[in-house]
Order: C-alpha cells, then sequence, then structure tokens
C-alpha cells in the first residue's frame, strides 16, 4: 500500500511534506490554543484563499505569476490580514470579537470575486479548498523544508518567551518581553504554516489540522511539553491515515485527514468523560 | 403562491435576495450584542455538510430522491449548534475552542462527502458561493416560509431575545427561561443560514450576517438604529451585488460581500470625517 508513495515523484513529496505538515502544524496550533487565537487561524486560513485567488488573477496577465506557487502570495495575505485584524479590533473597542468574521467572510468573499475574475472555477479550485494530494514539485519541497526549519528554529529559541506571554501576559510584559514584536512574530509563523500545510489539507481544512489535535491532546496530557508531544503524535497519525486513505479511495486529503482527526477527537473525549468529574477539566 | 409562479427567474432571485438582506442583519443584531457573530461561521460550515449528506442522500438511493439538500443543511446547522454548545460545556476552560473544532468538522465531513457524490463542480461551488441564477421555485417558497417564520420568532419574543442579549442574569431573574430562549435562537441562527445559503453560498453567509450590522454599529445610538441601519445596509448590499455581479460578470455571493465591505469602508471613512456627536443628535428623531 505504501510503496505506491515512493514509486512517483510527485506522491513522495507529497509524503514528506504531510510528515513534516503533521509536525509543524500541531506544534502551532498548541500556542494557538492555549494563547485563545484558535480562530484567528480559521480567519487567516481563508484569506489566504483570497492570495492564492489573486495570485492566479495576476498569472492571467503576467508570466512572472503564472509560474509562481500561488501558495506565497497567499502567505502574504495571511500576514496582511492578521494586521486589518489588530487594526479593526481597535475601531471596534467594545466588539472586539467582530474583528474575525468579518476578515474571514471578507476574505472569502474578495477571493471569490477574484476567482470569478480569473474564471477559476475549475477543478483547480477544489483541491486549494480541499486537499490535494498531489500538489508537491520538488522545488516546492525544498521551500516547505527551509521553511519548517525556520519554524522549528524561531519555536526552539523563543520557546521560553512565547510559554511565559500563554500563560501570564502581564507578568511577561513586566518582566520586558516585547509583547507585540513577539506577537507579530507569532503570527507571521502562523500565517506560513498555513500556507505549507493548506497545499496537502487545503484551505477550508487548515484550521482543523491546528486545532482538533491540540484540543484531543488537552484532556490527555498533564503538562505542556506533554502537550506538545500527543498534539504532534494525533497530527502525524491523522495526517499520514489521512493521505493513504485519501489515495486509495480517491477522497479529497484534506477531507479525509480530518475526518481521522475528529474519530480520534471523539474516542479521547469518551474515554477522558470520567476524568472530568474528578480533575475538574484541568 | 401564483405571485411567485409568474416570476422569471432572474426576479426570483433577486426576490429571494431582498428577504435575505432583511432577515440577516436582523439576526446579525442580535448575535452582535450577544457577542456571537462568530457562530454564524460555525454553523453555516455544519450547514455544508448537511447539504453534501443530502445531495448524497439523493444519489443513493431513490427513496431520497425528494429530499431538498436545504432542509438536511437545516437540520445540520441545529444538530450543529447543539453540539457547540455541549463542547463548550467539554472544554471549560477554552470555550472559545467549540466553534473551530465544529467548523472544521463539518468542512472535513463535507469534503469527503463532496468527494464520494458523483456531482460535477459546478453544482458544488453554486453551494459554496452562491448564485442567484439557480433559485428555483422550491427554493424561494423555502426562502419565504423560513423568512415568515423567523420574523414571527423574533416578533413574538422580541422581549425576551432582547433581555436576554443584554443582561442574561436579569433575564433568568425576571422568569425568562434562559435555555428555552436559547435553543430558539440557535433555531433562528440555523433557519437563516439555510435561507441564505442558495443566494449568498454557504461561505458568505456569514458575511451578509455581520457586515451590515459592524457598518451600523459605528452610527447606531440605540439597538433599534442597529436594526434599522443594518437592514438598509444589508438591502444595498444585496442589490448592489446583484446588479454589478449582472453588469462584470462575477459570482453574485462574492459581489455582495465586495458591496457589504465597500459599504463598511465607506461607513468607517464617514464616521471619522464627521465631528463627534454628530450622530447623536441627528438620530435621536
Amino acid at each position: 500500500m505504501i510503496e505506491v508513495f515512493f514509486q512517483y515523484d510527485f506522491l513522495r513529496y507529497s509524503l514528506f511534506t504531510g510528515i513534516l505538515i503533521g509536525i509543524l502544524a500541531p506544534l502551532t496550533g498548541v500556542f494557538i490554543v492555549v494563547r485563545r487565537l484558535s480562530l484567528l487561524a480559521d480567519a487567516l486560513s481563508h484569506i489566504t484563499l483570497t492570495g492564492i485567488a489573486f495570485s492566479l488573477l495576476l498569472g492571467r496577465y503576467i508570466n512572472f505569476f503564472a509560474v509562481l506557487n500561488p501558495v506565497y502570495m497567499g502567505m502574504i495575505f495571511a500576514a496582511g490580514g492578521s494586521l486589518l485584524i489588530e487594526r479593526l479590533r481597535h475601531t471596534y473597542r467594545f466588539y472586539r470579537e467582530l474583528a474575525i468574521p468579518i476578515i474571514l467572510s471578507s476574505g472569502i468573499g474578495v477571493g471569490v470575486v477574484f476567482i470569478s475574475l480569473a474564471d477559476g472555477f475549475t477543478t483547480d479550485l477544489f483541491s486549494y479548498l480541499f486537499g490535494s494530494i498531489a500538489a508537491i514539485s520538488s522545488t516546492d519541497f525544498t521551500v516547505v523544508l527551509v521553511l519548517t526549519t525556520v519554524v522549528v528554529a524561531i519555536f526552539g529559541l523563543f520557546y521560553k518567551e512565547l510559554f511565559f506571554l500563554s500563560f501570564d501576559e502581564e507578568q511577561a510584559v513586566i518582566s520586558g518581553i516585547p509583547r507585540r514584536s513577539l506577537h507579530f512574530l507569532f503570527i507571521l509563523i502562523t500565517a506560513v504554516v498555513i500556507g505549507i500545510s493548506m497545499q496537502i489539507v487545503g484551505i477550508l481544512l487548515v484550521s482543523a489540522l491546528m486545532t482538533l489535535p491540540v484540543a484531543a491532546a488537552m484532556r490527555l496530557a498533564v503538562s505542556f511539553k506533554q502537550m506538545f508531544l500527543y498534539s504532534v503524535v494525533i497530527g502525524e497519525v491523522s495526517v499520514l491515515t489521512g493521505m493513504f486513505a485519501a489515495f486509495h479511495l480517491d477522497v479529497a486529503p484534506g477531507g479525509m485527514i480530518v475526518v481521522i482527526n475528529v474519530l480520534i477527537l471523539l474516542i479521547v473525549l469518551a474515554a477522558t468523560s470520567e476524568k472530568i468529574v474528578n480533575r475538574k477539566g484541568g | 403562491m401564483e405571485i411567485f409562479q409568474q416570476l422569471t427567474f432572474l426576479e426570483r432571485g433577486i426576490a429571494a435576495g431582498l428577504l435575505i438582506g432583511f432577515i440577516s442583519p436582523l439576526i446579525g443584531a442580535f448575535l452582535l450584542v450577544r457577542r456571537m457573530t462568530i457562530i454564524s461561521e460555525g454553523l453555516s460550515h455544519v450547514t455544508l455538510t448537511g447539504i453534501t449528506a443530502g445531495v448524497l442522500m439523493m444519489q443513493t438511493s431513490a427513496f431520497f430522491a425528494f429530499i431538498n439538500p436545504l432542509y438536511t443543511g437545516l437540520l445540520a446547522a441545529l444538530a450543529g449548534s447543539l453540539l457547540i454548545e455541549k463542547l463548550r460545556q467539554v472544554y471549560k476552560h477554552f470555550q472559545e475552542l467549540a466553534i473551530p473544532i465544529i467548523l472544521s468538522a463539518g468542512v472535513g465531513l463535507s469534503a469527503v462527502m463532496i468527494s464520494i457524490a458523483e456531482t460535477g463542480y459546478t453544482e458544488w461551488y453554486a453551494y459554496l458561493f452562491g448564485s442567484i441564477l439557480t433559485v428555483t421555485l422550491n427554493d424561494l417558497l423555502f426562502i419565504f416560509l423560513t423568512g415568515v417564520l423567523s420574523m414571527l420568532i423574533i416578533g413574538f419574543f422580541y422581549k425576551e431575545l432582547l433581555s436576554i442579549s443584554f443582561d442574561q442574569e436579569f433575564a433568568s431573574t425576571s422568569g425568562i427561561s434562559v435555555r428555552k430562549i436559547n435553543f430558539l435562537f440557535s433555531l433562528l441562527v440555523a433557519l437563516v443560514i439555510s435561507m441564505s445559503m442558495k443566494v449568498v453560498g454557504i461561505l458568505l453567509v456569514g458575511a451578509l450576517i455581520t457586515l451590515p450590522v459592524a457598518a451600523a454599529i459605528l452610527f447606531a445610538k440605540s439597538f433599534r438604529h442597529v436594526l434599522l441601519l443594518g437592514i438598509i445596509f444589508g438591502e444595498a448590499a444585496v442589490l448592489g451585488g446583484i446588479v454589478s455581479s449582472y453588469y462584470l460578470n462575477v459570482a453574485t455571493g462574492g459581489m455582495i460581500v465586495v458591496t457589504g465591505i465597500i459599504i463598511l469602508m465607506g461607513a468607517a471613512a464617514v464616521k471619522k470625517l464627521l465631528p463627534e456627536g454628530f450622530f447623536s443628535k441627528e438620530e435621536t428623531v
């Protein structure tokens, strides 16, 4: 079953990328969930679609964009979107939570207009939305590998600061941690991780891979380090089984990965349901 | 009924759009003050699961051939709203996790079912991004009936909804059953999402619920103003979107959202330009 993935180049690169995503997305997800930004991941992934659509539209007129992987434009838009969210939070001082639904739905709306201007309502769009198993070329993989290394290195370097900021923001600020720049760095990482992951899981399902493994790991872990470990294991299992199942059943890989993730979450919830009483959801 | 039958397909689309432009901001205003606008995103994504399940059932067995996917979508949205409540209890310390979980689980299931169903891509795009050209007579009837039903619910329970939205504790001490009204409210949101879906599309329903009230709240001095301005902005977005999409030949749902964004940006600009307190004099009339 697994041999197929090594027979063809494009499948092999997808498999490697999948393995990297299985680590990267839950890793970022732990910080996202703990910092209560899980909805932000949804908004950023939706605005990535706008960027991809914009790149497709430009590709019709400018040669450079026709050959460029639209994902990069998606990452740029996601980073820009996060700035817009901050701005909107400022505008709606009393209704801060409005910023995310505004950006989320506007992102899709503008994206749809770009797509229809580019005549892009084709099968390609479906693989952007729900993932594709054969989307990774060797150059894409090189970029993914480099970006993964950078992201993991940043997490390693700033682990203490991010950890501190996630659990006690006030104390962290007082002890001199630059909250704003660290937050911006973190959002940038999130945008990059969304861009990498969406090539296999699809835009609408990226945030699933960031939140579902963490939601399950949270029920099991007793320490922050354990939460990382469990999230990555769950993420990896769901990505790999999801990709194999998707290939052999011929369904969208993103969908399969998320369904397996949901199953894992349900099992974990069922298994830990007694613990809630004892530990009060700790 | 006869009036509906005489309409051309374009008129049907516009009629559906006007109904939706009226009711979405109405619900949006309640969601806004309850700080729950994001739930519209979660439920709309779950509606997609219901729709795909409906389409799949229609294909696999003749017994289900009569099913209109809009109804299964409505059921899924209802189930989704109950599940969100349940998840909020499970993740007591991370309540905001409930919506992303439901949202992604909904899309994931839909993606798998879309791959299995043998339906052309264009039809799915109509569900995802809306298309006024595909509004059938049955759809318009569905939109009309759910619209009337939600108006009736809002009309009958306006006071209860209002008091729960602004002060839940006060509401429960004055004898309003918070649980029942909350359930009713979820039902309303599910109704509005499934009725709007055909015109603006599942991925864009949230925009029509949020954007007009987000613009309205910049000016409004009372809840009634939010309702009134929200409806005006909502209708303007729908009409502007339909007309511009017709001339530019782009997806209707997308253009409706873009018009909504333009209105929102315009509102923000006007608010910035005008001196403070300008509207408090004007709008108290």
